[in-house]
């Protein structure tokens, strides 16, 4: 493209830009407002897939004991676990040591342990190291058989868990994504539908005089562009704070939760959502231009 | 540079605009269509630069096979045409030097050859003075002269103007004439379709009468010769 035409081009945007501010300001909105929420469910369902896999990848089984359990089998089954195939040490936990983590955890909390007075629920355990990830389950299930032996409890239950809830966010995301784009697509595409309204005698008069289609095409096009740029941009910006927010929330609270660190993870995430509004800005302006200027 | 051999026209709605009709305008001519509304004018005119497709026939203009060219094709056709419309078509947030200037902008002419080539055709249709202004500071007359400017900035071998003095007074009508009869004597070949008898008849030009979709009369130095 030579570079007067680029100039007139850009021109031509910005004219009518000014021309339909509020077509222009609602187009942006709305790729803006798609774009954000797009934004939060792909940062949360990458969240999502992170703990799981975090958690998956925790190869520790623990193993509760019967409470009438007595001290000569607790030790011979601590030495059959020892002599299992795949695991790597095995820890014994008393009840008092049970306690006294569950105290540390609670934290701030930890005055309803008060309720209990002397009287302490929690069970003996032992905690199992596994080699490899995969050993896990089918080592957990041969324990629970064991005698004396009340659960063995491993991560991965809660790592299923934790897909089923990231699959149903990123189904339910997709969907009102899908949503939210159609909605964005119709109404760029009705913008700019306006400004080819607004310019028809141009429109008609370059033709006339024998500019080619793609001259034509163009500034709208870029209009289209322009307004999914900008409303990415304002979603990208939003986005950024809004999970800088969070973050900082979620530290403050949970602070073992394994969060993608901000950086470079959101610029990624900045880039991926102004890209796709440019690229719903170019294909609304498709549209529009595909059904109502026929060139 | 004008070749229509057998060419017709017949609406979606059945409606017969042009009927086996034949032609050839050679470079450099000066052609009136005449005909009542509804006759066939409107129709041969808009298939010069390709507004219209013939439904049957050959149609060459200024070498381009206007019936089978792709839609590639067709700016390239019209860059070597300027069309003139009854109602100017000027654009109302340019001025008079804009408006021209725009043809040459969508063609992506050359920037340097911009300015002069205006001021050029400013001079030839007694505007330029004038660039600065809007179209509605403009006469009618003064309208259409920027409309003339516009269509032959990018030099055409051929300029079609469809009623072009439809809208204009007598005297006025004779100043657009004048320019008219100027670009054609630089070698220009014009086709003006028009209801105007004492342009027609006092021009003595070729005379090309349509009526109800055929050519009825084809005269080299003709007369209206047609009661309205």
């Amino acid at each position: 493209m030579k570079l007067r035409t680029s100039e007139y081009f850009i021109t031509e945007v910005f004219h009518s830009l000014r021309r339909n501010n509020w077509m222009s300001f609602a187009s942006v909105g709305t790729v803006a407002v798609s774009l954000f929420v797009l934004g939060v469910f792909l940062t949360l369902v990458l969240n999502m897939n992170r703990l799981a896999s975090s958690l998956e990848s925790e190869v520790q089984i623990s193993v509760y004991l019967e409470d009438s359990i007595k001290t000569s089998a607790r030790k011979d089954l601590q030495k059959d676990l020892e002599n299992m195939q795949g695991i790597e040490s095995v820890k014994y936990v008393s009840r008092e040591e049970a306690k006294e983590r569950l105290t540390e955890r609670l934290g701030d909390q930890k005055y309803l342990l008060d309720a209990l007075g002397d009287q302490n629920p929690l069970p003996e355990s032992f905690e199992l190291t596994v080699a490899q990830p995969d050993m896990v389950e089918t080592a957990a299930k041969a324990i629970e058989k064991m005698d004396g032996v009340e659960a063995a409890k491993y991560g991965q239950d809660v790592v299923k868990h934790l897909f089923d809830i990231t699959r149903l966010i990123r189904v339910f995301g997709l969907a009102l994504m899908v949503l939210l784009a159609a909605a964005t697509l119709f109404i760029i595409s009705n913008t700019i539908r306006l400004t080819v309204f607004a310019r028809r005698k141009e429109v008609a008069i370059m033709k006339y005089v024998g500019a080619t289609d793609w001259f034509i095409r163009w500034p709208f096009v870029l209009e289209g562009v322009v307004m999914g740029f900008v409303g990415g941009t304002l979603a990208a910006i939003a986005l950024r704070s809004f999970y800088a927010a969070m973050a900082a929330k979620i530290y403050n609270t949970l602070a073992f939760f394994p969060l993608m660190p901000q950086y470079p993870f959101m610029n990624y995430v900045t880039v991926a959502i102004i890209l796709s509004g440019m690229a719903i800005g170019a294909l609304g302006s498709a549209i529009s231009l595909k059904r109502f200027l026929k060139v | 540079m004008i070749h229509m051999s057998n060419v017709s026209k017949i609406y979606e709605n059945g409606a017969v605009a042009l009927d086996g009709v034949n032609v050839d305008i050679e470079k450099g001519e000066f052609v009136f269509i005449v005909g009542a509304s509804g006759a066939g004018k409107s129709t041969f005119i808009k298939m010069l630069f390709r507004e219209e497709l013939p439904t049957s026939g050959i149609l060459t203009v200024n070498g381009h096979d206007v019936v089978n060219m792709s839609h590639k094709e067709v700016p390239y056709l019209r860059r070597g045409l300027g069309v003139i419309f009854q109602d100017y078509r000027l654009l109302p947030d340019k001025t008079v030097f804009e408006n021209v200037a725009f043809a040459m902008q969508v063609i992506e002419a050359p920037r340097r050859l911009m300015q002069r080539s205006v001021n050029a055709v400013l001079d030839v249709v007694g505007l330029r003075e004038k660039y600065k202004c809007f179209p509605a500071q403009l006469s009618g007359g003064e309208q259409q002269r920027v409309a003339i400017a516009r269509a032959i900035v990018n030099d055409p071998a051929i300029v079609i103007a469809d009623e072009p003095t439809g809208n204009l007074d007598p005297d006025t009508s004779w100043d657009i004439m004048d320019i008219f009869k100027r670009i054609n004597k630089a070698g220009t070949t014009i086709v003006m379709a028009t209801h105007d008898r004492t342009i027609v008849d006092t021009m003595k030009r070729r005379v090309i009468a349509i009526e109800d979709g055929h050519i009825v009369r084809d005269e080299l130095r003709g007369g209206y010769g047609y009661e309205a």
